[in-house]
C-alpha cells in the first residue's frame, strides 16, 4: 500500500496541475466563503483568480498555503494534500511557495537587503558573501539593487511590493502567489509589476497565481482565469474566452458595469417606504 | 436576570478560553527556546529593546524610591531614637517588596506594552503571516527571543533597582539627615540575610514576575485583533493584567517565603 | 544602532546587573560576615539571655570581634548555653574574660560584650568563659524599682 501511495504521489509530481482544489468548502462563522469549489492551477502558467472584493480570494491563497484549514474538500500542491501534512512538512512545502502579501509584509525592523536575505539566513547556512550575491541578484531582478540600504518605511507602496517579490523568489520557489499585487498602485508601478510578474514567471519557470480584481491588468498577463462570486466559480477560461463569455455576471465583472446581476443597491427596504418612515426603527 | 447570568457565563468562558490559549501558546514558545541557544544574537538584540532601554526609568525610579524610604523611615525611627536602623528599614523594604514589585510594574509599563504593540503591529501588517509563508515559525523567530530576553532582563533590572534604591536611602539618611555612616551599613548587614532577602526577595520574585509579565505581553500581542483598535486594546490589557498579576503573585510569594 | 553597539550595550547592561547583585550580596547583606568562618569557638553560660539571637554581634571595647553562632539550653542546670565564634585575628583573649549581654540603645538589638581580665593565659578553641552576666530584663528592673520605692515609702 505504502509503495503504491509513494508511486502515486511521484507520478502526480512533475505533471498535471501544480495545485488541485477539489470540493473545497470554507466558512467563517455563518458566512460561507467557498462552497464546493474546484480549481486547477496549471504548471508554468500565470493563472488569475478574480472576483469582487470580499469574495474570499485571499482566503483561497491562505488555504493553498495551509495557513487555514478547509471545512471540507482537498487542496493538493504538487500532488500532496497540504492539509494532511504534519507541521514540519508543511514548512518544507512552504519553502517551495512564495507569497506576495497585499501590504508587502516586509519586516519593518530590517532594511531592504536584510529583508531579502531573511529567508536565506533562516533556511540555509550559506556564507555571507554567497548570500550577498544572491540577494543582489534578486534585487537586480526587481530593479531595486540601488535601494538595498533603505528601510521599509522609506519605500513607496510599489517599491515595497517589488522588494517583497525579490524576497519571495529568494529561495527559488516553484510557484508564487500574488495577493492583490495591483491594488492601490499608480499607473507606472502597476505597469512595472505587471511586467515583472510575467517576466519572472517565464524566466524562472515558475507557476504564478494572481489574485486580483483589476481586470485589465490581470487579463493582460494571465494565461487562464477563474472568476469567483458568492463562494462559487462563475466562469473560467482564457482571457479572450472570458471577454466573450455568455454569463451576464462575468460580463458585468469583466467590463465593470455598474448594474447587473450584482445590484448597485445594497438589499434593503423599498426606497419610498424608507423615506416615509419618520425615524429609524 | 437570566440575561445577566448568560453574560457572566460568556465572560467566564471567554476568560478560560484565553487562559487555555495562553498556556498552549507558552508551551510552543518554550519549545522554541533551546534553538535560541545557537542564535543567541536574536536574544541579545531583544535584550537591548527590553532591558537596556528600560534602564533609565528603573534607575531614576530606584533612586527616588530609596530617597523617599530614607526620608520617611528617618522621620518614624527618630522618634524612637533608633535612626541607626534606617539602613535596615530601607534595605528590607527594598529587597523584599519594593525592589521586585516596583521594577516589575515599571517593566510592564515600559517593556511589556512595547512588546505587545510591536508583536500586535507585526500581526496587523501581515509580517507574522508573511513569515509563516516563508516557512519561518513566528513563535520561534519573533516571540521566543523576546520572551527569553524579558525573562533574563527582569531580575537584572530588579537587582539594579534595589541596589540603586539602597544608595538613594544612604544618600538621604547619611548624607542629608546625618545618620551615622557605619551604623547605617553595619546594622543593615547584620539584619539583611543573603538567602531570605537577596536571593528569595529580589531574585526569585523578579524572576517569577519577569516570566509572568513577558508572557502576558507577548501573548496579548500575538493574540491581538489585527487592527489599530485591537492592538491598542491589547496594549492596555497587557499593562492592566500584568500589573494585577504582579501584585497578586507578590502576595502569594511573600506568604510562601516570609511566613515562618 | 549597529549590531555591535547593541551587543556592547547589552554586555554593559548584564555587567551592571551583576555588579548590583554583588553590591547587594557584599555590602547590603551579611555575606561578607558569614564568609568569615575561620574563627574559633567559645562557650558562655547565662541565666538569661533576653533577646539575644544567633548572628548577634560579639564586641570587645565596642569593636565587633565575632558573632553568636549557636544558642542552646542546658536542661540540667537550666542555663542558656551560647556559642560565640570569634574572628581568628583576635586570639589573645585572657582566660578570665567576662561576658555580658547588653542592649544597644533603649530598643536596639542585644549583643554580647566581652571585657578582658588580667590573666596571662589566653582562651583557646572550645574554651568556656566563666564570668558571665545575664541580660538586663527591663521589666525586672522596673519591678524592682517599684518594689524598692514601695518599701521605702512604707518604712518612712
Amino acid at each position: 500500500m505504502l509503495d503504491q501511495n509513494g508511486n502515486h504521489s511521484r507520478a502526480a509530481a512533475g505533471e498535471g496541475p501544480i495545485v488541485e482544489v477539489r470540493g473545497l468548502s470554507f466558512a467563517r462563522g455563518s458566512r460561507i466563503i467557498f462552497n464546493h469549489v474546484d480549481i486547477d492551477i496549471p504548471r508554468g502558467k500565470v493563472t488569475a483568480i478574480m472576483g469582487p472584493s470580499g469574495s474570499g480570494k485571499t482566503t483561497l491563497l491562505k488555504l493553498i498555503g495551509a495557513q487555514l484549514k478547509p471545512d471540507a474538500g482537498r487542496v493538493s500542491v504538487d500532488g500532496v494534500d497540504v492539509h494532511r501534512l504534519p507541521r514540519d512538512e508543511v514548512f518544507e512545502m512552504r519553502k517551495r511557495m512564495g507569497m506576495l502579501f497585499q501590504s508587502g509584509a516586509l519586516l519593518t525592523d530590517l532594511d531592504v537587503f536584510e529583508n531579502v536575505a531573511f529567508p536565506l539566513r533562516e533556511h540555509t547556512r550559506l556564507p555571507g558573501s554567497m548570500i550577498r550575491t544572491l540577494v543582489l541578484m534578486k534585487l537586480e531582478a526587481v530593479g531595486l539593487r540601488g535601494a538595498r540600504k533603505l528601510m521599509p518605511r522609506e519605500l513607496s507602496g510599489g517599491m515595497a511590493r517589488r522588494v517583497a517579490l525579490a524576497r519571495a523568489i529568494a529561495l527559488d520557489p516553484m510557484m508564487i502567489m500574488y495577493d492583490e499585487p495591483f491594488s492601490g498602485q499608480d499607473p507606472i508601478s502597476m505597469g512595472i509589476l505587471v511586467q515583472l510578474i510575467r517576466q519572472l514567471n517565464d524566466a524562472l519557470g515558475l507557476t504564478s497565481i494572481v489574485v486580483s480584481h483589476d481586470v485589465a491588468e490581470t487579463a493582460s498577463i494571465a494565461d487562464y482565469m477563474y472568476v469567483i462570486s458568492d463562494g462559487k466559480i462563475v466562469g473560467h477560461g482564457t482571457p479572450d474566452e472570458m471577454g466573450r463569455a455568455e454569463s451576464k455576471w462575468v460580463r458585468q465583472f469583466m467590463q465593470g458595469l455598474p448594474d447587473g446581476p450584482v445590484p448597485f443597491h445594497y438589499p434593503g427596504a423599498g426606497y419610498i417606504d424608507d423615506l416615509l418612515a419618520s425615524e429609524e426603527p | 436576570m437570566i440575561e445577566l447570568l448568560r453574560y457572566l457565563g460568556r465572560w467566564g468562558l471567554g476568560v478560560f478560553q484565553r487562559l487555555g490559549r495562553g498556556h498552549i501558546f507558552v508551551l510552543y514558545v518554550l519549545a522554541g527556546i533551546p534553538g535560541l541557544l545557537f542564535r543567541f544574537r536574536l536574544v541579545v538584540a531583544q535584550m537591548w529593546a527590553v532591558g537596556v532601554l528600560s534602564l533609565l526609568i528603573i534607575v531614576v525610579s530606584g533612586v527616588f524610591v530609596g530617597m523617599v524610604l530614607g526620608l520617611q523611615g528617618y522621620n518614624t525611627l527618630v522618634d524612637f531614637g533608633a535612626e541607626e536602623s534606617l539602613g535596615v528599614a530601607v534595605a528590607k523594604a527594598l529587597t523584599r517588596e519594593l525592589g521586585p514589585v516596583i521594577s516589575a510594574l515599571l517593566f510592564a509599563g515600559r517593556a511589556g506594552s512595547a512588546l505587545t504593540a510591536e508583536i500586535g503591529l507585526m500581526k496587523a501588517t501581515e509580517q507574522l503571516d508573511g513569515m509563516e509563508m516563508m516557512a519561518v515559525d513566528p513563535l520561534r523567530r519573533v516571540v521566543a527571543p523576546r520572551f527569553l530576553a524579558g525573562v533574563l532582563s527582569m531580575p537584572l533590572l530588579a537587582t539594579m533597582f534595589t541596589a540603586i534604591g539602597v544608595v538613594g536611602g544612604y544618600f538621604v539618611g547619611v548624607g542629608l539627615l546625618g545618620v551615622d555612616d557605619g551604623a547605617f551599613w553595619s546594622q543593615m548587614q547584620s539584619k539583611v540575610e543573603l538567602r531570605d532577602d537577596i536571593i528569595n526577595g529580589v531574585l526569585v520574585k523578579s524572576f517569577v514576575f519577569g516570566i509572568v509579565v513577558t508572557w502576558i505581553a507577548v501573548f496579548e500581542g500575538y493574540d491581538a485583533v489585527p487592527t489599530s483598535e485591537g492592538v491598542s486594546a491589547a496594549t492596555t490589557r497587557t499593562v492592566v493584567n500584568s500589573s494585577l498579576a504582579v501584585l497578586g503573585l507578590d502576595f502569594v510569594l511573600t506568604a510562601l517565603m516570609f511566613n515562618q | 544602532m549597529t549590531s555591535k553597539g547593541v551587543e556592547i550595550g547589552v554586555g554593559l547592561f548584564v555587567a551592571l546587573g551583576l555588579a548590583a547583585l554583588l553590591m547587594l550580596a557584599m555590602k547590603v547583606s551579611n555575606l561578607s560576615e558569614s564568609s568569615v568562618n575561620d574563627g574559633y569557638e567559645l562557650t558562655a553560660r547565662f541565666d538569661n539571655i533576653g533577646g539575644l539571637k544567633v548572628r548577634s554581634p560579639v564586641t570587645m571595647a565596642g569593636v565587633r570581634i565575632g558573632r553568636v553562632s549557636e544558642i542552646g539550653f542546658d536542661s540540667q542546670t537550666y542555663e542558656a548555653v551560647v556559642n560565640l565564634t570569634i574572628d581568628s585575628k583576635y586570639d589573645q583573649l585572657p582566660d578570665d574574660t567576662s561576658a555580658s549581654i547588653f542592649t544597644a540603645g533603649l530598643l536596639g538589638e542585644q549583643y554580647v560584650g566581652l571585657e578582658a581580665g588580667g590573666s596571662l593565659q589566653f582562651l583557646g578553641d572550645k574554651d568556656e568563659i566563666k564570668l558571665t552576666q545575664s541580660a538586663v530584663v527591663l521589666e525586672q528592673i522596673i519591678g524592682q524599682f517599684l518594689y524598692n520605692r514601695a518599701a521605702q515609702g512604707g518604712g518612712s
